[in-house]
């Protein structure tokens, strides 16, 4: 391991990162000792694009524990589990990051990310949904089909468990007030630019559904888990779109959506 | 990957790892087992690990069975362990005569433990990620303790898998939090190591630079470094700077014969047979040997008993990129061929060759064979992805088609995979052939109700039973099915509609099982509609029914629905009790039902721990446990188990039970999470880490649905009384969990009223104990509410909560210094009842309460010298059953003896003595003797 990438605040990292949360309260309390740790890493401080994410993350997991707690879920313990298991992604990309070109097990969508932790500096808004991006479009199938499997129950559509999951996306929007219409327009403006690769896998849906790409992707992912090889490619694949929608957003041209 | 032994380089910069998974390996749990994860990248050097730390542990004493999983992708179940298991008993027959997958686990049991003997066993698992599904479920049953083994397991699992959506990593990530598992992440070599390796390998007087490059290019993977370091040695100027060049211009200096033979192995699934291997190459023996010499002598491939192996499957895996498809196929071909004109019975690796030779025809019969030889050792999902295999491998207008889809949706069905199954079921009603449409709307909505989807399914049976084509006895199935259905939704009146329509036809219509059911849901409906003595009655006439067919699954059913009606609707748990035994006799003298036995005992333990007869529900528990149960019915049986250890006091039986539903948990399902959770927030209780009993029920209650009010009164009333003993320990309350645990008891009053009027019952008698335990967290010291929640339990005959409630009411009365000659009676009420259960800690806080206010809790006894019952001899720590054996080894008796004396089985004898030792932290009989001795 690098010594450098955390700075200061290596030895507090890794001991955070040494635990595991196994329920949604844990995961909370880590995002939320998380936050102050990389608001700590030099030099952009609290100014830094990891930290722009880790804020929105921990709001909106917040929320969905206030949810948990009200009741509101259809199956609470589905929800719950995939809270633990998606947020557990998070995790284990920090603790692959030791540096750029020094950490083969860290998805590259979450390296584009994690190096810019030192600069340059970029709007807050961007900074926050290439966090998104890399959670959503790249972790969230995975974490959906490692719960469903764990539950020994399948990913169908109109289920208890899909409703539970589409709740979230409200809680998105709650949580980014700019991810409404629009802010929208110009995110299809952004995915416009990009080439074919991005929109085939787009299938020209707007952003309030990109949750709904990652419910789609995982219901192709589950059709083909016992495959380990097919699984690998699929994830290199998806690692691969979700960076270049991640570079995008961290460029100059991401700085618009703010 | 295995290699020939002592061909080994040297081992650089794992000395401290070694020794670590040694000592985590003898580092057994309260259950006897332990577990060792190495995990890291190809190459990095598990396998090695695995291999050194066999012989070490081997050479300590343990007795050491290795396997290895394979990646075939579809793999028959259990193949890793029964590989290990031959080695010992070449001729080990098939494993497919058992009656049932309890039965077949407790027969691999049997195996391992006759192989381990009286040593401890070290299970070796190479490449893990590969395992199927039975494997791990194996493997976590044996952790649990549950085969009777001591244990430990050590196995390897490639990293680049779980950082998918590998099922091992949620298995992992719930076991690491186990103190008797580890997760040992194997990283590559640094600078300074890879250094020394170099120089170990190739020499001293290596160039600092050179080594350096080795680095680099390795990225410290000692497999890699290796390789590199000899070429350094042997002044090869290695040009090449991927693994995969590296490794291609190695192969291809290999005289002709030996390229053939690697190339051989790599096509083949490992260990490949040498007669095998011979037909592949068609190389003359002597040829053949040659080329295997030189082939071994470059380091390509390793030989032992069983086989041959490549060195390592990094080189199959560029190989295999290397070979023309048609090359493949046709090696491939010439496996089959092989191996078919060898007779073998492996029809996973016969299909595999065939498929791969691009000859799908000729897969389909092994295909098949391996589908059904699967769905005998009860891997319903490995079954299931032959079928779909075999389906792959048909075209549409094969007629064999409709079979294997009628199997393909079953096994999907049986193996969780809902949608599968249904888009399986689509599939077949398209077939000319297809199955009749009532059956085709009967098989839907069973397989609609499965993934949880009632209301479809409730329409798919209303569909089958307006079917032209339904016979009278279908229509007598669909009935009874969908009153089942209706009554789990609550639908009480439109359950007994249906559950009377089926009992209606029934009459020499149906079949026994849907007659019982029927009759089942009947009672059941009538019940909750408060005819309770109508329900009984229809019941009651289901068991004799079931006993004039005298089928051992309809008397199972129909015994259990009455017990279980019993103890719980109609509130009368010593007669469920008594028909719960009597039905586990009934089975027990026909030598069938061993599941229905099983659960029918656990609901005979489950009413005995009600009603206070906890003595007698440990024995209960104990011969239910004796049926070697493994999933869900051992997660009951455990958790009934730990609940009366928590009630006991003894906290690491409780312990060692909530390890063994942790670890069986770790392979899924939810549904005992939340028992699991409360009764971790009771032992912590009693322990006093109020925190660790906050915790599991914040846990519990962002994972209970919100109208389930039963599981949410238990965890309000863990958390309040949590806060409580906080407060009165003078430890820190947390506002925020009083204020979401007052919401949840607000919730609970709110609904209660649209429960059925049994469930209301436990319902509210949980409010009351949560509305108390408020009382007490304000420290208003107020008697009322616990009298109330004292009065609920009595009614609901649960001597315990009650106890524990007039214990509080005792303390709030005496502290407020009102009413005496009451709480007097209430504390002593409550002593009579707690000791008689057996309830220590609680008899303990009872004590000392009565210690606090200098009440006198009988007239023979002097209070203030009582000592807290439990710390008074050293044997407190042990059971009955453990005293009683533990009495025995004193007086010198062997197991065998001490089993027949005892009438347990010699077995069990050992278990106990284990237990023993644990507890009281001694090693020999002899030290067992003497604690023993100086505490009698």
């Amino acid at each position: 391991m690098t010594q450098s990438v955390w700075g200061p605040v290596r030895q507090e990292m890794s001991d955070l990162l040494q635990s595991h949360p196994d329920d949604v309260p844990a995961v909370v309390d880590q995002l939320t000792k998380l936050q102050d740790i990389l608001g700590r890493v030099p030099p952009l401080l609290q100014e830094n694009p990891l930290c722009d994410f880790n804020k929105l993350y921990l709001t909106i997991t917040e929320s969905v524990l206030e949810r948990l707690y009200g009741g509101k879920f259809a199956d609470p313990a589905f929800l719950s589990r995939l809270d633990v298991e998606f947020a557990a992604r998070y995790f284990d990309a920090l603790r692959a990051w030791a540096g750029p070109d020094e950490s083969p097990r860290c998805p590259r969508v979450w390296a584009g990310l994690f190096q810019r932790i030192p600069g340059p500096d970029c709007r807050p808004l961007p900074a926050a949904c290439a966090g998104v991006n890399a959670h959503i479009n790249f972790d969230l199938p995975f974490a959906l089909v490692t719960t469903f499997d764990h539950l020994g129950s399948d990913p169908i559509d109109d289920s208890d468990q899909h409703h539970d999951y589409l709740q979230i996306n409200e809680i998105f929007a709650e949580a980014i007030p700019g991810l409404r219409r629009g802010y929208l327009d110009k995110w299809q403006l952004l995915i416009d630019t990009m080439n074919g690769r991005l929109d085939d896998w787009w299938q020209g849906e707007a952003v309030d559904y990109t949750r709904n790409v990652a419910w789609r992707n995982a219901q192709k992912l589950w059709g083909m888990r016992h495959d380990m090889s097919a699984t690998d490619k699929e994830r290199a694949h998806l690692d691969r779109i979700a960076s270049d929608l991640g570079k995008l957003l961290l460029s100059p041209l991401g700085e618009f959506l703010q | 990957m295995a290699s020939d032994e002592g061909d080994d380089g040297p081992l650089v910069g794992r000395t401290d790892t070694l020794a670590d998974v040694q000592s985590d390996l003898r580092n057994v749990g309260p259950g006897g087992t332990s577990a060792v994860f190495v995990t890291g990248e190809s190459g990095v050097g598990k396998s090695r690990l695995l291999r050194e730390t066999a012989r070490a542990m081997g050479d300590a004493g343990y007795s050491v069975l290795s396997g290895t999983c394979l990646d075939i992708g579809d793999a028959s179940p259990l193949h890793p362990v029964l590989q290990a298991l031959r080695q010992y008993e070449p001729d080990l027959q098939q494993w497919d005569q058992t009656a049932g997958a309890d039965a077949l686990l407790d027969r691999v049991s049997r195996e391992l433990r006759t192989v381990a003997g009286d040593k401890h066993l070290l299970l070796v698992l190479d490449d893990l990620q590969w395992a199927d599904r039975s494997t791990r479920q194996l493997l976590l049953y044996l952790l649990a303790g549950l085969g009777g083994i001591r244990l430990s397991v050590l196995a390897a699992v490639r990293a680049e898998a779980l950082h998918g959506a590998h099922p091992l990593r949620r298995v992992l990530a719930e076991l690491r939090r186990l103190r008797s598992v580890k997760v040992v992440d194997l990283a590559p070599l640094d600078r300074e190591q890879t250094s020394e390796l170099v120089n170990a390998i190739a020499g001293d007087g290596i160039e600092p630079e050179d080594s350096d490059r080795v680095y680099k290019r390795s990225g410290g993977n000692p497999f890699v470094v290796e390789e590199l370091a000899r070429d350094l040695r042997d002044g090869r100027v290695e040009l090449s700077d991927t693994l995969r060049e590296i490794f291609l211009s190695r192969v291809d200096e290999l005289p002709p014969h030996a390229h053939a033979v690697v190339h051989a192995i790599a096509a083949g699934v490992e260990p490949v047979d040498h007669t095998i291997l011979a037909k592949v190459t068609k190389l003359a023996e002597d040829e053949l040997l040659e080329a295997i010499r030189a082939a071994v002598a470059h380091r390509f491939v390793a030989s032992a008993a069983d086989g041959y192996r490549l060195r390592h499957r990094l080189v199959a895996e560029i190989l295999e990129t290397e070979v023309l498809p048609a090359e493949a196929a046709a090696l491939h071909r010439r496996y089959a061929e092989a191996m078919e004109a060898a007779g073998t019975v492996d029809h996973a690796r016969l299909a595999h060759h065939w498929q791969k030779a691009g000859e799908p025809a000729r897969a389909l019969p092994s295909v098949v064979a391996a589908a059904r030889s699967a769905e005998k050792l009860y891997g319903f999902t490995e079954a299931h992805r032959y079928w779909s295999l075999a389906l792959d491998l048909t075209t549409e207008s094969a007629p064999e088609r409709t079979e294997l889809l009628a199997h393909a949706a079953e096994t999907a069905h049986q193996c969780g995979e809902h949608q599968r199954a249904l888009d399986r079921l689509s599939e077949l009603a398209r077939r000319p052939d297809a199955p009749s449409e009532c059956a085709l709307h009967l098989l839907r909505a069973r397989y609609l109700a499965a993934a949880g989807r009632s209301a479809t399914a409730e329409v798919e049976y209303e569909l089958a039973l307006r079917s032209p084509d339904c016979t009278p006895q279908q229509r007598v199935s669909a009935a009874a099915n969908l009153a089942e259905l209706l009554l789990h939704l609550g639908r009480y009146a439109d359950a007994y509609a249906r559950a009377t329509e089926a009992l209606d036809q029934a009459a020499g219509n149906g079949s026994t099982r849907d007659l019982v059911r029927a009759s089942a849901a009947l009672g059941f409906s009538s019940a909750f509609r408060e005819d309770p003595d109508a329900g009984l009655a229809v019941i009651r006439h289901a068991v004799e029914i079931a006993e004039r067919s005298g089928h051992p699954d309809d008397l199972g059913v129909a015994y259990l629905h009455l017990a279980e009606l019993l103890a719980g609707p109609l509130n009368s748990p010593e007669e469920g009790v008594l028909v719960a035994r009597r039905g586990a006799e009934r089975l027990a003298s026909l030598g069938a039902g061993r599941t229905y036995q099983t659960r029918l005992l656990a609901i005979a333990g489950n009413g005995l721990f009600r009603i206070g007869q906890w003595a007698e529900a440990d024995a209960v528990l104990e011969t239910a446990m004796r049926h070697r149960p493994s999933g869900a019915d051992a997660v009951e049986l455990l958790l009934a188990r730990c609940r009366l250890w928590v009630g006991f006091g003894d906290v690491d039986a409780a312990q060692r039970d909530l390890d063994a539903v942790a670890t069986l948990l770790a392979g899924g399902g939810a549904r005992h999470v939340l028992p699991m959770l409360t009764l971790r927030a009771g032992l912590a209780m009693w322990q006093g880490r109020h925190a660790q009993a906050r915790a599991a029920v914040q846990r519990g209650l962002t994972e209970t649905r919100s109208d389930d009010l039963v599981l949410l009164g238990v965890l309000a009333w863990h958390g309040l009384r949590a806060e409580a003993e906080a407060r009165a320990a003078g430890e820190p309350v947390d506002p925020g969990a009083i204020r979401r645990l007052k919401t949840v008891v607000g919730r609970m009053a709110e609904g209660v009223g649209r429960a059925a009027t049994p469930v209301r019952a436990v319902i509210d008698g949980y409010i009351d104990l949560c509305n108390a335990e408020i009382s007490r967290v304000e420290e208003r010291h107020d008697p009322d509410p616990w009298q109330r929640a004292a009065t609920a339990w009595d009614r609901r005959n649960q001597p315990y909560p009650a106890a524990y409630a007039r214990l509080r009411r005792a303390e709030a009365a005496l502290t407020r210094k009102s009413r005496k000659p009451a709480a007097v009676l209430a504390l002593r009420e409550a002593y009579a009842t707690t000791t008689a259960m057996g309830a220590r800690p609680l008899t303990a806080e009872i004590v000392s309460t009565a210690q606090r206010f200098r009440v006198q809790l009988a007239d023979d006894i002097d209070t203030v010298e009582m000592t807290v019952p439990g710390e008074d001899d050293g044997l407190s720590v042990l059971t009955q059953r453990e005293r009683e054996v533990l009495a025995a080894v004193a007086e010198g008796l062997t197991n065998r003896e001490i089993g027949e004396r005892l009438f347990i089985s010699e077995r069990t004898v050992g278990v106990h003595v284990g237990h023993i030792f644990d507890k009281l932290q001694v090693r020999t009989r002899v030290q067992a003797s003497r604690v023993y001795l100086t505490a009698a």
